[in-house]
């Protein structure tokens, strides 16, 4: 039915199965769309959130998936600036989960905010000393420039490209894409760096808080050392969970390897980094507020688990098993650290979102634990489904894997 | 980059609240309420989504019945000399730049992204969950003093921002300074209607006002102070165990103690 | 067709500058930013001349003098009045939020008429008042049949009405609400006395509260907050010192230098115990019940002391110290919820003040003399008959009134085993009320007339309970016109008395005030203009009351039950007065979460009942059942739970309905020997799991 659509030379699943398949995704989307519509009709008093958690889900979502989401940025850095031709085998996909990862975030902001019509006002009124505004600047910039990488692989569409404009257009795009490239890499680093800062600059909020050097340019780099440590696998899980679903091979192992390495270089640096910035703030900085790292944790819900699961099981572990060739080789174990790698650095955001907020700092105050509620995970799922819809249509109509025609015949 | 520099006030707006003078009765947050066009909750219990800027805690000394003691402490918005809050505002929605100290919140300008709430670790700010609805008829008694916030915003103590400027205008009419305001010229709602007198409220740098002296006094201390965030609100008690709950000294140190670092 | 590098950059920048050129974003965005600030459903701040108008909020039961806030003529806030010198510029939580209880959503709007059950329709001031003369005409002259309640301690308004009654042959129906004024009164009696008493804490250097919550709820908070705070300047040494003894942590005892935990049921041992600690470190007194009165106090030893309270004899030791070094002690006896202690408990503690020779002294306890009347036809204050008991006497068939005149009370809500009060008011034919808002009592009545809110009315305020002088105050209307079809109930009155061929000699509340300003030998426009008269306390002795106290009975073991300790917090709202909206917040979330009202009690207690942390419970006493979560807090007294009254209604607004529970359900009525008062402070309850 829309075999002309295809790519050239690929085969795609029937359309009534797609068609089946785009029905469970927009189950979800529906979903969150109507808890969208109930949160911008009632504002965020639906939402779990409430006086002590400001932030919650939504953030810690936005952080996550802007870490996740950093293969793109660091691919396309490796790939047009470094000149990593193999980077070109994944280097489509990594740009789209990016364009997902970046464009879902800014949705899930606008209904953060409580004001979303006055969102433009971060560019209105900016204040420079803002790390949001930093953030909210480099990503909007950059959230258009995955969109100037991106519109050139929709254009490349096998009807799209027939025509010579269009055709030239794309030309033309791909031409300037290391341009793109580097302003990409250029923006990223400024906002990963600054959504640590984010915290980091907390003065009243000793567990995100840092000093002096600890904060700059420390807190920045374990930031964005923490992202380009998980995009890269983030984006080889995509593919692979892409290949398991379609029953397809997409990407050679070697890329997938290679960014792994990539990607365990990064999070070993970072990891090295971190266990240093964890110990340096719970020895020298907590006792000057006169705090312990045991008043940091509380129960099962804060305890202490989550920072051993964050910094250890799931960045520890899965640096050593990234960056030792012989793990690294074996597909399984390859995925296993990755899923460890990009549940640690989420851990991480979750932890510097929520638990910085939850340590009840006044000594007469009691904890207080969030939970996010319905409206939350609707539109968090709207985020997850909006990123499968993006990927299907993508796969089933343009040519995003280099590899693909040869590695199924 | 986190060395924001903030400005030196010739004159700090501040309190020094007597903690062994606070009954508790309640009676600032009511006329704060009234003074700031609050709307009432009809589930004012749940105090995760109320709104008050002004808040009384209830401190316990922690002992088993019959030693058991009690505290309540008054909590406005501190009104920091380094704010937390206000570097942070990505849109400069508060800011720290009058004469006086106050740190302001512009509500039309807030966007309501609750970063300032994640700065504040004294849960001084508050976000607007939901647009002010008054009982019908009440609207009639709102206060003309400040302006009403929609929902989607944050909002917080002022220290009833439009007394200063009243107490201003009144001292140019009289032929007054303005910027040397008398003792007593100023002060907001909750000192005014404290039956106890618990809040004393002045010029913290002015030597003639009562809040300099006290504000010096040995039982004087500051929430957080160990946090550097430098309020403009003191508190004061006799009993050692009230002043201990000001601050965290895990690391063994005693009331009133020096903060290590800057 | 060719797009090379540069075309295709101007294609870009072109596009994007071409849009910025065009209005339409530029005013969107203009117009966005106003909308987002002033949605049409915001509502928008009053202008005009402001004014602060000096008056009277009588919605305490002591009264604050504040200073309305008025913008266009329109009243927005009440602040302190610091010329008065009862307030001295403080203003109680109630009366802070006073502006805003014109508005309240409980309010009467017009006259109503009670058309079914709980069914009302609005009728026309004539209607209703033909309909109030109507149904009073036929029992003129039948002693027993008219009877009214007051549940204004301090109006003038009460004089009417006792003139009225009187006038209409039915002298013996005057009663008012239960309150620390009554109990007092006949306290002073049975210690050989008149007239109610005073206490001058100003002037104290030792102030031992027994029960009496009074930096809060209990008698002029205010102007004891004011007294409270002269003696603690902020930055100096204290010149006094506070003790609050009673069941559990309270307001009151968050700025005292001691608090001792005393169980509700052992106020009376207590005083007695610290009688016997000071008798025997030396003090002594000329009443001539003296020896009678060491001899009582002699049987309340430390260990009957230690048996009734959980406490040690030490803190009892300890105290007597204190006291005998103070050179102007004085001891206020009362109920931590203002009512229902009897006259013993009263005696027992104003005792201590005989005891310590403080009696008519300065910082000591004073007796004020009677009050002139306006009206000579009333009857002293003192001699109206207690509610409670009347209406028990109802329920019983002792008493048969066919005509109910209610007076901004609430009898339905706030007599102890209010669910026995409800029933019982409906034994009477003709309820009438007048009421601000529609209340639990006004929501049975058969004829609802709106009263006007305090800001609305002329009223007074003749000696609050506690002032150690004679003192007045009067209000004038702060608004000429009430914002709904109220009228003042007292004109209504005077109106209906002339219908009924009485002349009581005046016409609006307003002369009647006029009188009794004229009487004392005040002048109305100052008081009126916010100042208070005060004159001098009378002199005369008092007995120990020796011969009283010896009739008291023995506490009572019972293991089974816990001691119920009800406690008042002004905030809260007053036993005629629902919490206001903008007292709301400060209700905790340890005393309030939801619609579920906490029972506090201690860790011991707790554990004796076999309860924890959040259980809910249900407490049974009096003739009804409360359901309560449990909130462990060491404040609170051995084997006592304690928990605030004020919640639980069933009438008035959104605010307050159907949250919590009334503890008036659970408070058991028993008779005082030796005074045949109704007691009900030292009310036990059982406890059990749900």
């Amino acid at each position: 039915m829309d075999r002309a659509l295809f790519p050239e030379g690929l085969e795609r699943c029937s359309f009534g199965k797609f068609a089946l398949w785009l029905l469970f995704i927009t189950v979800f989307l529906l979903y969150g769309l109507y808890a969208m519509i109930v949160i911008f009709a009632k504002g965020i008093v639906v939402t779990g959130l409430d006086n002590y958690f400001g932030f919650g889900l939504w953030i810690t979502v936005d952080l996550a998936i802007i870490a996740l989401g950093a293969g793109a940025f660091f691919t396309g850095f490796l790939r047009y600036l470094l000149k990593i031709d193999q980077l070109a085998n994944i280097i489509n996909l990594a740009v789209i989960v990016g364009f997902i990862c970046y464009s879902g975030a800014m949705l899930v902001l606008c209904m953060d905010i409580g004001q979303p019509i006055r969102c433009w006002f971060g560019y209105w009124h900016p204040n420079v000393h803002s790390m949001l505004t930093e953030v909210i600047f480099c990503i909007t910039c950059y959230c258009i420039v995955l969109v100037i990488e991106y519109v050139p692989i929709i254009l490349e569409q096998k009807q799209l490209y027939r025509i010579p404009f269009i055709h030239h257009l794309a030309h033309n795009m791909h031409l300037n894409m290391a341009l793109f490239a580097g302003i990409g890499a250029f923006l990223s680093t400024f906002h990963q760096g600054s959504l640590g800062g984010m915290y980091g600059v907390l003065a009243g909020r000793p567990y995100a808080f840092r000093e002096g050097f600890f904060i700059w340019p420390w807190t920045f780099f374990l930031f964005v050392l923490s992202a380009v440590g998980c995009g890269p696998i983030f984006t080889v899980l995509i593919a692979t969970l892409m290949e398991k679903l379609t029953g397809r091979k997409l990407v050679d192992y070697k890329t997938k390897a290679l960014m792994g390495k990539i990607a365990g270089t990064m999070l070993t640096v970072y990891i090295f980094f971190k266990l240093i910035d964890t110990w340096a703030w719970a020895h020298d900085y907590l006792p000057t507020t006169g705090l312990t790292f045991d008043q940091m944790f509380y129960g099962v819900i804060y305890g202490k688990w989550l920072m051993f699961t964050e910094i250890i099981l799931c960045g520890l572990v899965p640096a050593i098993m990234l960056i030792t060739p012989s793990i690294r080789n074996n597909p399984k174990m390859l995925y296993t650290a990755g899923i460890l790698d990009c549940i640690g650095i989420c851990l991480n955001r979750y932890l510097f979102t929520v638990q910085t907020i939850a340590i009840p700092l006044l000594p007469f105050d009691k904890w207080q634990t969030y939970a996010p509620n319905w409206a939350e995970w609707a539109t968090t799922g709207l985020i997850v489904a909006y990123g499968f819809l993006v990927l299907s249509l993508s796969y089933r109509y343009l040519p995003i894997f280099p590899q693909e025609r040869a590695m199924n015949k | 980059m986190s060395g924001h520099a903030f400005k030196e006030f010739k004159i700090n707006w501040g309190m020094v609240i007597d903690l062994d003078k606070c009954t508790g009765c309640g009676a600032c947050m009511t006329a704060c309420q009234v003074e700031n066009n609050i709307a009432p909750m009809v589930d004012a219990s749940n105090k995760m989504r109320t709104l008050s800027w002004m808040l009384v805690f209830e401190l316990s000394n922690g002992k088993p019945a019959p030693e058991a003691e009690v505290a309540y402490l008054p909590r406005p918005c501190m009104q920091c000399g380094h704010p937390a809050c206000v570097p942070v505002c990505p849109v400069v929605a508060t800011d720290k730049n009058e004469e006086g100290g106050i740190v302001s919140q512009i509500y039309p300008r807030c966007i309501g992204c609750r970063y300032c709430m994640a700065a504040c670790p004294y849960h001084a700010r508050y976000f607007n969950w939901e647009d002010p609805i008054f009982p019908k008829g009440m609207e009639k008694a709102l206060s003309p003093d400040t302006s009403t916030r929609p929902r989607g915003v944050v909002e917080k103590c002022n220290f009833c921002h439009t007394r200063l400027m009243h107490a201003k205008d009144k001292a140019r009419q009289d032929g007054g300074d303005p910027e040397a305001l008398a003792e007593g010229a100023y002060i907001p709602a909750c000192v005014e209607v404290c039956p106890t007198g618990a809040i004393t409220f002045g010029d913290l740098k002015n030597p003639e006002h009562k809040v300099h002296q006290l504000s010096k006094s040995k039982n004087a201390f500051r929430l957080l102070e160990k946090l550097g965030l430098k309020p403009q609100v003191y508190y004061m008690s006799n009993r050692e165990w009230v002043r201990k709950l000001g601050d965290n000294y895990a690391a063994g140190g005693k009331p009133g103690a020096e903060k290590k670092h800057s | 067709m060719g797009l090379d590098r540069r075309g295709f950059v101007k294609f870009v920048v072109g596009g994007v500058a071409g849009t910025l050129f065009t209005p339409v974003i530029w005013k969107g965005m203009d117009d966005a930013a106003k909308w987002s600030q002033n949605w049409g459903w915001i509502p928008r701040l009053p202008k005009g001349e402001r004014k602060a108008v000096p008056a009277l909020s009588k919605l305490c039961k002591s009264g604050c003098a504040v200073k309305v806030q008025t913008v266009g003529g329109a009243p927005f806030a009440a602040l302190g009045n610091p010329d008065n010198p009862m307030s001295k510029g403080g203003v109680c939580p109630i009366c802070a939020g006073s502006v805003q209880l014109m508005y309240s959503p409980a309010r009467v709007a017009g006259p109503l008429k009670k058309v079914g059950e709980g069914k009302y329709s609005p009728i026309k001031w004539e209607e209703a008042e033909a309909m109030l003369v109507e149904k009073l005409t036929p029992l003129k002259g039948q002693d027993g049949k008219i009877a009214a309640i007051s549940g204004d301690e301090t109006g003038t308004a009460n004089e009417v009405l006792s003139a009225l009654l009187a006038g209409l042959g039915n002298a013996s129906g005057y009663c008012a609400m239960p309150g620390e004024m009554l109990t007092a009164t006949r306290g002073v009696k049975l210690m050989g006395g008149a007239g109610q008493p005073g206490f001058d804490i100003e002037g104290a250097d030792f102030v031992l509260m027994i029960g009496a919550d009074a930096l809060d709820s209990w008698g002029a908070s205010v102007a004891n907050q004011k007294a409270f705070a002269a003696s603690h300047p902020t930055g100096e040494a204290a010149t006094a010192r506070f003790v609050y003894a009673g069941p559990a942590l309270n307001n009151t005892s968050g700025v005292c230098d001691q608090f001792v935990a005393v169980p509700p049921t052992a106020t009376g041992v207590f005083a007695l115990a610290l009688a016997n600690a000071l008798i025997s470190v030396g003090a002594t007194c000329s009443a001539p019940d003296f020896a009678d009165y060491k001899a009582l106090a002699a049987k309340c030893t430390p260990e009957v002391f230690e048996k009734a309270t959980g406490l040690k004899a030490e803190v009892l030791k300890d105290l007597a110290g204190k006291i005998k070094a103070a050179k102007a002690p004085l001891v206020i006896p009362g109920a931590s919820f203002g009512q229902g202690s009897g006259a013993l408990d009263f005696v027992a503690g104003a005792s201590l003040n005989v005891l310590l020779g403080r009696v008519g002294q300065k910082g000591g306890m004073t007796l004020l003399p009677a009050a002139p009347k306006a009206l000579s036809a009333a009857a002293d204050r003192a001699e109206a008959k207690d509610a409670g008991s009347f209406m028990a006497q109802v329920a019983t068939g002792k008493a048969a009134p066919a005509a109910l005149i209610v007076y901004e009370a609430n009898p339905a809500y706030a007599l102890p085993q209010a669910g026995d009060m409800t029933k019982a008011l409906g034994n009477i034919a003709f309820k009438v009320a007048f009421a601000t808002y529609m209340d639990e009592t006004a929501s049975l009545a058969d004829l609802v007339l709106p009263a006007p809110h305090p800001y609305e009315r002329f009223d007074d305020a003749m000696n609050p309970y506690g002032v150690a002088k004679p003192t007045y105050l009067a209000g004038k209307p702060v608004l000429a016109k009430p914002v709904v079809d109220a009228k003042d109930p007292v004109d209504v009155l005077l109106a209906a008395a002339g219908k009924l061929g009485l002349s009581l000699g005046f016409e609006t509340y307003a002369d009647v005030i006029k009188a009794k300003a004229k009487a004392v030998g005040a002048d109305m426009d100052t008081l009126t203009g916010g100042a208070a008269w005060t004159g001098e306390p009378k002199g005369g002795s008092l007995s120990l009351g020796a011969a009283a106290l010896a009739k008291a009975p023995a506490p009572k073991a019972d293991d089974k039950a816990v001691a119920l300790a009800p406690l008042s917090k002004l905030a809260c709202g007053t036993t005629e007065l629902a919490c206001p909206p903008a007292d709301l917040l400060t209700i905790r979330d340890t005393e309030l979460k939801g619609k579920d009202l906490f029972v506090q009690m201690n860790a011991a207690t707790a554990k004796k009942l076999g309860v924890a942390e959040g259980n809910k419970i249900k407490l049974t006493g009096g003739s009804g059942e409360v359901k309560a979560l449990v909130h462990v807090n060491e404040g609170v007294a051995a084997g006592t739970v304690a928990m605030l009254m004020g919640f639980g209604h069933s009438a008035w607004d959104q605010y307050t309905k159907g949250k919590g529970d009334n503890i008036f359900k659970i408070l058991t009525v028993s008779d005082e020997a030796g005074t045949g008062m109704k007691v009900w402070a030292g009310s036990t309850v059982t406890v059990a799991k749900i």
